[in-house]
């Protein structure tokens, strides 16, 4: 074992781990600059590698990368990665409240902890784990889909029934495109722009980033609470935060790296499973959802876990357990490493060096990572807004292009984004429309594959609830559904008191009408879903119907419950409209220059407008200087970056 | 700051303008993008991969690998025509998608949209079942569906596709009558098939090539056997008239010029007659094929639409 240690730590693989490391850090720290990008744009310099580098840097920069993906989540609210969906929960308010470098430095050292863990289960479990793995079939992910649902409960904010409405439409609106089980277009109306269905990062980025951008503008109170001088990286303080959730770091490390060993799950359900079981048994002074770090250190060790945990499937039996790790495969396949079967056998060295290379840059994240968070931070907190909306928003927009080359899919983020903010005011957060639509396609696609199996064999309940694996999953399910009603359960079995609900003023007839009209919104779009639903085969139609029937009934309960206790919960909307409708609008404008004015002109054009709408008061001209050119500059250096670093083909049009 | 900026502007433009007035002589003057209209991970990306450490080294500039993944390819093959057409900007297609899916309804492009340059290798379809599996021989699993109908079941990548009409026509061709379930990708659809969730594979000798003593190939949809897999039957051997496979090469967009359509032909014909890559892809379990730009691949193309067309038709995948 020595020997592989040895090979590892070599002067260029170290040097490679480093920066490795930094550059994915970096990379999925930008919205939509996801770790398989990150992987892709690097195969070809690995050609000129030796095998086992190859392995550490593509190994460093994925780790880095999902590690990365908590300083938005935690500074802007917006994933950079899938994987780091929940470090919003709680890492978004901890940033509001002035603890966002104390959040970034819990995000570094539990990503550290879950990413040491997962290489440990490589290095030691990977041939078992593999096999286990392999007992997951589509019943079992259809399963673990729901399961993910049963967060729904705990995630809407106060109303139960609007998150369930929320999420059925996130389910649907993943089902829009064309199907992947019955190759059907479905829910297209025709448009071409919605044939590869919603992506699901620039749907991220949509719906949490750019509702923040639209409250940054309204008024003139500054992003995030400035952080009293000379803290550092509170590193002492993170570090007994860690220990006071040490059955949680190790539990959702665990988690990752099973869950990650799942080809077909990845780092967004592992973190949002993580997050459920810390937040069911959770410790801590402050409510998760409300900024208890303990949703971090869940969310960050177990979606670092899955790096580790992902290689297992991939390395074992040469099918990828997460998106990047697919990358990697084909860059393994050119170095002419075959995975599978052979590869523990034959190619031993190859894969230990590479565990143990792994291991280094997990460690290595460490103080990189603290040092890039420290930045991080500091930059977003100090920039004034007139500098942090434009920038922001155009990372957004590059990013979301970046995904899959598609000017498109801009426009459908800004719309998303539309629309999750005017669903958050109405009391629809947007994490259950989140949640609906990354399980939607697993759920379907499992549920679809799971009924064709079972009605070929001609036992569809024993598909369903005979097989042992899914009666755990089932039960957990019942259990994360259940939990958050335990003290109203109690209440009814016990009978003490009949109606001990906080009861609240009953809200103005106008608040009930707006409420009643986003209800009827939904049910409109249920209704559509069923209609079309009957011009569609019946493997494409059987998903799609039966969530809309069941939108419908919680939307009538919705409706019902409305009238009788006219008790509506919202969100004020202060500062100035017109700022607000100002920046999805300019957004929208930009997307539509692109073509012909080309990517960088437009984002300039853009950049500017959204500066002025940002400004809040006078400034001096020198001010205002400054700040053009700071962003002038910034969205240059990206879009060059973008096009020349990282090979984005980027429209071009007349002229940048 | 502002100067090199300045400069690096006016480069651009310059190499804009240079693209514009592209001539076949020039051609490659930079990097080409090599689009593939799939995630990572599938036999696109990986032939994808295997041919550009080959230009690089014939060709002298980078094949830029991207992906644009999307309703099985269509949202890649529906914007290939906007691309520019400087030989800059290739694509990979596949047969039977760029057949099949526009048949099937509005998917933003039409079989005739694509300029196919070249058309490289094939993954020959094959039937695959786990190594401990009952099923020792294609006979094995003849009897076994005859004796119990439908309830043999296969995974398969997607619907529409090689495997799914492999599976009809073998189906039609044996008198049996099998179950089939879509997975999204060969992937899931091996992991399926190693997890005993279903009884066999309609999947391609490269799952072979990849799993190795895992799995058993039952029989090859070639002419003849694959090198890599001596011992596995062809179906043809075993009196079944069955070659088939799904078939990958590069298309350009429609405003491509013919000497650049010609140039870029002939280019993929150099990387596939090197050694180097053909033992490349034959250990990987792909089948190489040969058919250039001009008259032979417009046949090429009929016959296998004709072929597509008959037998998506006669499954009901298509009106």
């Amino acid at each position: 074992m020595f020997e592989y240690v040895l090979s590892a730590f070599t002067p260029l693989n170290i040097a490679l781990a480093l920066a490795g490391v930094a550059a994915g850090t970096i990379i999925g720290s930008i919205p939509g600059l996801t770790a398989t990008m990150a992987v892709a744009v690097l195969v070809p310099i690995t050609f000129s590698m030796p095998a086992d580098s190859a392995l550490i840097l593509m190994g460093a920069i994925y780790t880095g990368a999902i590690y990365g993906g908590a300083y938005a989540a935690i500074l802007l609210n917006t994933p950079g990665t899938p994987s780091a969906i929940a470090t919003t929960f709680d890492g978004y308010p901890m940033a509001r409240r002035g603890d966002g470098d104390l959040a970034v430095s819990v995000a570094c050292l539990s990503s550290v902890v879950g990413g040491i863990v997962g290489a440990i289960a490589l290095l030691l479990l990977a041939p078992p784990l593999a096999e286990a793995a392999l007992a997951f079939g589509p019943v079992e992910y259809f399963w673990l889909a729901i399961f993910g649902l049963s967060l729904i409960a705990a995630l809407s904010t106060g109303d139960f029934l609007k998150g369930v409405i929320a999420a059925c439409f996130g389910l649907l609106i993943s089902m829009i495109g064309i199907s992947e089980t019955s190759a059907e277009v479905r829910f297209t109306f025709g448009s071409q722009t919605l044939l590869g269905g919603i992506e699901i990062v620039s749907a991220l980025i949509g719906l949490y980033c750019i509702p923040v951008l639209i409250d940054l503008v309204a008024t003139p109170a500054r992003h995030l609470e400035m952080p009293e001088k000379g803290r550092g990286f509170r590193l002492p303080e993170a570090f007994g935060k860690l220990m006071l959730n040490k059955f949680n770091v190790l539990r959702s490390s665990v988690i990752g790296t099973l869950v990650g060993a799942l080809p077909g799950a990845g780092g967004s359900i592992a973190g949002l499973v993580a997050y459920s079981e810390a937040r069911r048994t959770g410790k801590g002074d402050e409510k998760y959802g409300e900024g208890n770090p303990g949703g971090i250190v869940a969310t960050e060790s177990a979606n670092n876990a899955t790096v580790g945990g992902g290689f297992i499937p991939t390395l074992v039996l040469g099918i990828p357990g997460t998106p990047p790790d697919a990358v990697i495969l084909g860059a393994l396949l050119v170095q002419g490493v075959k995975t599978g079967p052979t590869l523990f056998a034959e190619g031993a060295n190859i894969v230990y060096t590479f565990i143990f290379g792994l291991l280094l840059a997990t460690i290595l994240m460490l103080p990189v990572g603290l040092m890039i968070g420290r930045f991080a931070y500091g930059a977003i907190v100090r920039s004034p807004k007139a500098v942090l909306v434009p920038v922001v928003a155009f990372m957004t927009v590059i990013g979301t292009f970046a995904i899959r080359n598609s000017i498109s899919d801009i426009a459908i983020m800004v719309v998303l984004g539309i629309i999750g903010w005017i669903a958050t005011k109405r009391g629809f957060s947007v994490s259950p429309i989140v949640l609906g639509l990354i399980l939607g396609r697993i759920a379907e696609q499992g549920f679809v594959q799971g009924w064709t199996i079972g009605d070929a064999v001609g036992n569809l309940w024993g598909q369903f609830f005979g097989r042992p694996l899914s009666l755990v999953i089932i039960a957990m399910t019942l259990v994360s559904f259940l939990y958050p009603f335990l003290p109203q359960i109690k209440r009814l079995v016990m009978r003490s008191n009949p109606n001990p609900v906080i009861e609240r003023d009953p809200a103005p007839m106008s608040a009930v009408l707006r409420d009643g009209i986003s209800f009827l919104i939904f049910g409109a779009v249920a209704l559509v879903v069923v209609v079309e639903s009957a011009s569609l085969n019946p493997d494409a139609a059987v998903f799609p119907r039966t969530i809309a029937m069941g939108m419908l009934v919680f939307v009538a309960a919705a409706l019902i419950k409305l009238v009788l206790t006219r008790d509506v919960i919202e969100e004020t909307a202060e500062g100035s409209v017109v700022r607000r409708i100002a920046v999805p609008t300019i957004m929208l404008g930009g997307v539509a220059l692109i073509s012909t004015l080309g990517f960088g002109v437009a984002g300039l054009l853009m950049g500017v407008a959204l500066m002025f709408v940002a400004q809040h008061g006078r400034a001096s001209p020198q001010f205002w200087l400054t700040l053009t050119a700071g962003v002038v500059i910034t969205i240059l250096v990206f879009t060059f970056g973008f096009r020349n670093l990282l090979a984005v083909p980027l429209p071009a049009g007349w002229f940048l | 700051m502002i100067r090199k900026t300045l400069f690096a502007a006016i480069g651009v433009a310059a190499l804009g303008l240079a693209g514009m007035s592209a001539n076949a002589e020039e051609f490659p003057s930079k990097s080409v993008d090599y689009v593939i209209p799939f995630g990572p991970g599938g036999e696109s990306d990986i032939t994808a991969r295997f041919q550009q450490s080959f230009f690089k080294d014939k060709f002298g500039q980078e094949l830029v690998v991207s992906y644009k993944p999307g309703g099985g390819g269509a949202v890649g093959w529906s914007q290939l025509n906007s691309m520019a057409g400087d030989g800059h900007s290739i694509m990979g297609i596949n047969l039977p998608h760029i057949i099949v899916k526009p048949r099937q309804g509005d998917v933003g492009f039409q079989t005739d949209d694509i300029t196919a340059v070249y058309m490289f290798h094939y993954t020959p379809d094959a039937i695959v079942v786990n190594a401990d599996s009952d099923l020792k021989s294609l006979q094995d699993l003849i009897d076994y569906a005859k004796a119990y109908p439908k309830q043999l079941t296969f995974s398969g990548s997607g619907k529409g596709t090689a495997n799914h009409l492999a599976q009809i026509i073998f189906d039609q061709k044996a008198g049996i009558e099998t179950t089939y379930v879509a997975f999204k990708g060969t992937g899931a659809s091996v992991t399926a098939l190693l997890g005993n969730q279903v009884s066999a594979q309609w999947g391609y000798t490269t799952v072979g090539a990849k799993q190795g003593d895992k799995v058993r190939l039952l029989a090859v949809a070639m002419e003849e056997r694959h090198p890599a897999f001596p011992d596995v039957p062809t179906f043809k051997e075993l009196g079944f008239d069955m070659v088939s496979g799904a078939y990958r090469g590069i298309a350009v967009p429609s405003s491509t010029p013919e000497d650049i359509r010609q140039k870029l032909s002939g280019m993929i014909a150099e990387i596939n007659a090197d050694p180097a890559f053909q033992k490349q892809m034959l250990e990987g379990g792909f089948a190489m094929m040969d058919i250039g730009y001009g008259a032979d691949l417009d046949a090429w193309m009929a016959a296998r639409t004709e072929d597509y067309v008959a037998a998506a038709k006669s499954a009901g995948i298509i009106d």
